[in-house]
């Protein structure tokens, strides 16, 4: 069962001239609601501005088209927060260039607040004094916080949209319940009706209410109760909440990817592709060769229907009934069709102007075709690596990871097997079925099977802890590191160790004096990249790129005593000073 | 479908190779200690009953069991990783060395010879109810098994000693048969069939394993056999290993690995030709 709302809004001027408030929602069709959600604002003009009602609809307008426009790997509160981030930079600067550039209380500031209801979540986002509620169990309460404080006996606004360089909105989060009932509401109308008597409105809803006429009635209720304010309010119902066990993705049972091509249910699913061989037909694709057959997956190199080489990787048939495993399987085409890199694959795309493709009868996933050599295959042909071309390998994975990055993707198995070079130096990184979304995230992977390969990844996911960028970093420098020198970092005993205490005591084995030319330097990039807390790597990977080619001062020098145990170093002293007080004392 | 293609199958040995030398120390020994006990239990459940039924055959038949179900409890055994291991080294995976496929053997080795030694000890001391009374038919028939099997090949001097390196050649491609046809099936009563036909054949062919004889010699020694340590490990460990190695590598690990492993540079090669027109090349 999908994610079930109901919806109802209403807004007026109520004593005032024109209505500074605005309030909008946006409840899209079955795909796009289980992937970005159904989004409500509400936005509340400043009072002492003339121009603040366009601020507000601005804001709530924006934010709503923005936010569907956001990478689909993207979590919930990261796309909604970089949103209104974006929303609020325009209207600062509109403020900055306007006539009211020296007085933000004249100018396009607004409060603002959002929920995105997605899946089995309710996500919210919100600046300033609106207000959203949850009507749950015959209980109101209040999810947000009213941000004014009282300066001079006048209460204030103490953050806006528009007003001041940065914002810092308050974002949360709960899981959502059938029958659950929001309410979104601007003062005019929580001012005027008390939280008990927004309660025993709201008790009346049922499945069958007009929301727009009760949020009328309820604005209605405000006015009479002497509202002097706009009135604005939105009512949100949940009808239904999808069950917990659906995949995450929903990819699998989902039409979702390109073409329409799976059927609805999980039930009513494709089936596996048969073994194919070269010559074999599937979907109007002719099998040119079989790449590779292995008990995960099979990979064959096709000729789509206009002559476009692409590569189908196909599930291997004793995974038929593991439905996670498929559905990673289509993820990896997924994530190929939304981050954009050249470092990255991409989908397989027909040339323009060709015939659209066949819809698909069974489950694969179809990418461009590289034409070269794994990292792990060029290694084996290089008896000495040449240090620029290897920088120039790790640059180029590093850039490819940064975009992986950028879409809240951590790709969790960088390995040399899994990095492609093609003739002319380009590199390429493939394989996303050990990766993590942001946006997709569920509970099974959580708590499933540690990804990638024991050389490669990093140290904390075999002591339980979930991967960051800081793991994808390490898994860079260990591949820099193997590709220089055909090692790992800490030997093959990095997969026997388990444990944090075990890990700790792996020493780094430095690369200096394997090589002439290899400058000094490099170990204490690699090693500050390859450390086994992740707190204590790179905190970005275009710091440890940048480091790759220039020395750091900062990480040869030996810390000072007093620099690295400041507090232990004064206690000393005392301690010390305090011995000799007594002895001069005795003596 | 439980049934995996060759080319499947192969990648996934090749997988176990490597995971096996990346086990840690303490998974790998606790792993071959209860491998090499429940072999030698079932060495002697099986020698009990071709003793008390008085056919050989229905002890062969019976044997399987023990490999059975150390296999699906995930234990190891030294034929089996002797098999395995190389093939990720082969493979050139990374951090797959030399040093770390002989230390894996040597931790299974001794892994398997405690678990072996314990039965051996826990059966004599059962038999002869705490070394105070005769073991009994079986009892003496295991016990008789160790000094053939050592000083009777030691009568033949080289040929002797080729003689059960042969046999333990032998007996591992068969019991690598096993490990792999295993492999092949994804269900438990598939990997059964698969495990027991070679297995039951190596047993019935006294052919040499040098598990099952970490039982075998030690048990006799303990019951009062005529023949030393140094017999036991010269006339026999030594050479059965060496045979378990040579056999499962040569005949099951190298020959699946390069027939259905490797066989995708060649047909590149041929399929290359046909992208220039050539498309029936085969």
């Amino acid at each position: 069962m999908s994610l079930q709302l109901k919806a109802g809004q209403h807004s007026m001027a109520g004593r005032q001239f024109i209505n500074q408030d605005f309030a909008d929602f946006s409840l899209p069709s079955a795909g796009l609601l289980r992937d970005k959600g159904a989004v409500f604002a509400i936005a509340d003009g400043i009072g002492s501005s003339q121009v603040s009602q366009l601020a507000s609809e601005t804001a709530v307008r924006s934010f709503i088209l923005d936010y569907f426009a956001t990478n689909p790997a993207w979590s919930v509160p990261h796309a909604a927060l970089q949103v209104l981030k974006a929303c609020h930079r325009w209207l600062y600067q509109q403020n900055k260039h306007s006539s009211y550039g020296q007085n933000p209380d004249k100018g396009y500031c607004c409060t603002f607040s959002a929920l995105v209801l997605r899946q089995q979540q309710a996500h919210w986002i919100h600046l300033g004094d609106c207000r959203i509620y949850l009507y749950r169990n015959a209980q109101l309460s209040q999810l947000t916080r009213d941000q004014r404080s009282w300066q001079a006996g006048q209460q204030l606004l103490s953050q806006a949209l528009g007003a001041g360089p940065e914002i810092v909105p308050e974002q949360q989060q709960l899981s959502l319940c059938a029958g659950d009932c929001f309410l979104l509401a601007s003062d005019g109308l929580f001012d005027f009706i008390s939280q008990p008597a927004l309660a025993t409105l709201l008790a009346s809803v049922t499945a069958s209410a007009d929301l727009d006429q009760l949020a009328q009635q309820l604005a209605n209720t405000a006015l009479a109760n002497g509202s002097d304010d706009n009135i604005s309010v939105q009512l949100v119902q949940v009808l239904a909440v999808p069950a917990q066990s659906q995949l995450p993705g929903g990819l699998l049972a989902s039409a979702q990817l390109p073409d329409g091509l799976l059927p609805g249910s999980l039930d009513a699913r494709l089936p596996l592709p048969p073994l194919l061989q070269s010559g074999s037909v599937l979907d109007g694709m002719t099998v040119q060769r079989v790449l590779s057959q292995t008990n995960r997956s099979h990979l064959y190199l096709v000729a789509l229907p206009d002559g476009t080489p692409a590569v189908l990787k196909a599930p291997s048939q004793t995974l038929a009934n593991d439905d996670l495993y498929l559905e990673k399987l289509l993820r990896e085409e997924w994530i190929a069709r939304r981050v954009h890199s050249p470092y990255v694959l991409r989908a397989a795309q027909p040339d323009s102007g060709a015939q659209a493709m066949a819809p698909r009868s069974a489950i694969y996933s179809l990418f461009a075709y590289i034409e070269g050599q794994t990292l792990a295959q060029w290694r084996l042909q290089q008896a000495t690596p040449d240090l620029q071309q290897v920088l120039g390998i790790i640059e180029q994975t590093g850039k490819a990871l940064q975009a992986l990055h950028r879409a809240e993707i951590l790709h969790q198995d960088i390995r040399p097997q899994n990095v492609m070079l093609d003739a002319q130096g380009q590199v390429c990184v493939i394989d996303f079925g050990a990766a993590r979304l942001a946006g997709l995230q569920s509970d099974q992977e959580v708590a499933g099977d540690i990804p990638g390969t024991a050389l490669f990844t990093a140290p904390e996911y075999f002591t339980g802890q979930a991967g960051s960028c800081q793991s994808d970093l390490y898994s860079l420098a260990a591949l820099c590191y193997y590709l220089l020198t055909g090692q790992s970092p800490y030997g093959p005993d990095i997969a026997r160790c388990k444990n944090l205490p075990a890990q700790q005591r792996l020493s780094y084995q430095p690369i200096v004096g394997r090589h002439n030319d290899w400058p000094q330097w490099l170990d204490l990039t690699l090693q500050k990249a390859l450390q086994v807390d992740p707190a204590k790597r790179y905190q970005h990977l275009s710091e440890f790129l940048y480091d790759l080619r220039q020395p750091n001062p900062l990480l040869g020098r030996e810390l000072t005593l007093q620099a690295a145990y400041p507090l232990r170093l004064w206690q000393c002293l005392c301690y010390l000073q305090a011995l000799l007080i007594l002895w001069l004392l005795v003596v | 479908m439980a049934y995996l293609i060759p080319a499947e199958f192969v990648s996934k040995m090749v997988d176990a190779g490597e995971a096996k030398i990346f086990m840690s120390t303490r998974d790998t020994l606790i792993r071959a200690f209860m491998a090499g006990a429940i072999l030698a239990l079932a060495a002697v459940f099986a020698v009990t009953v071709s003793v008390q039924t008085g056919s050989p055959l229905a002890g062969a038949m019976l044997f399987p069991v023990g490999f059975i179900m150390l296999y699906l409890m995930g234990f190891d055994l030294l034929t089996g990783v002797f098999v395995l291991t190389p093939l990720a080294w082969l493979d050139r995976r990374a951090g797959v060395t030399i040093p770390g496929i002989l230390r894996n053997w040597g931790l299974v080795f001794c892994g398997n010879f405690a678990g072996a030694l314990t039965v051996a000890f826990m059966m004599a001391f059962v038999f002869t109810m705490g070394f105070d009374a005769p073991a009994g038919p079986v009892g003496e028939k295991l016990a008789g098994v160790g000094e053939a099997r050592t000083v009777g090949y030691a009568a033949h001097g080289v040929s002797g000693w080729l003689t059960i390196f042969l046999r333990g050649m032998l007996c591992n491609w068969m019991v690598s048969m096993g490990v792999v046809g295993a492999m092949i099936s994804t269900n438990v009563s598939g990997k059964v069939i698969a495990m027991w036909m070679p297995i039951m054949l190596f047993f019935y062919m006294v052919f040499e394993h040098s598990v099952v004889n970490m039982f075998l010699f030690p048990f006799a020694l303990l019951m009062g056999g005529d023949f030393s340590v140094m017999d036991y490990l010269l006339w026999n460990e030594i050479p059965t290993a060496l045979g378990n190695l040579v056999g499962g590598l040569a005949f099951t690990g190298l020959t699946l690995y390069s027939t259905h492993y490797k066989t995708a540079p060649k047909r590149e090669l041929l399929q290359n030709n046909s992208f220039s027109g050539n498309k029936k090349a085969a």
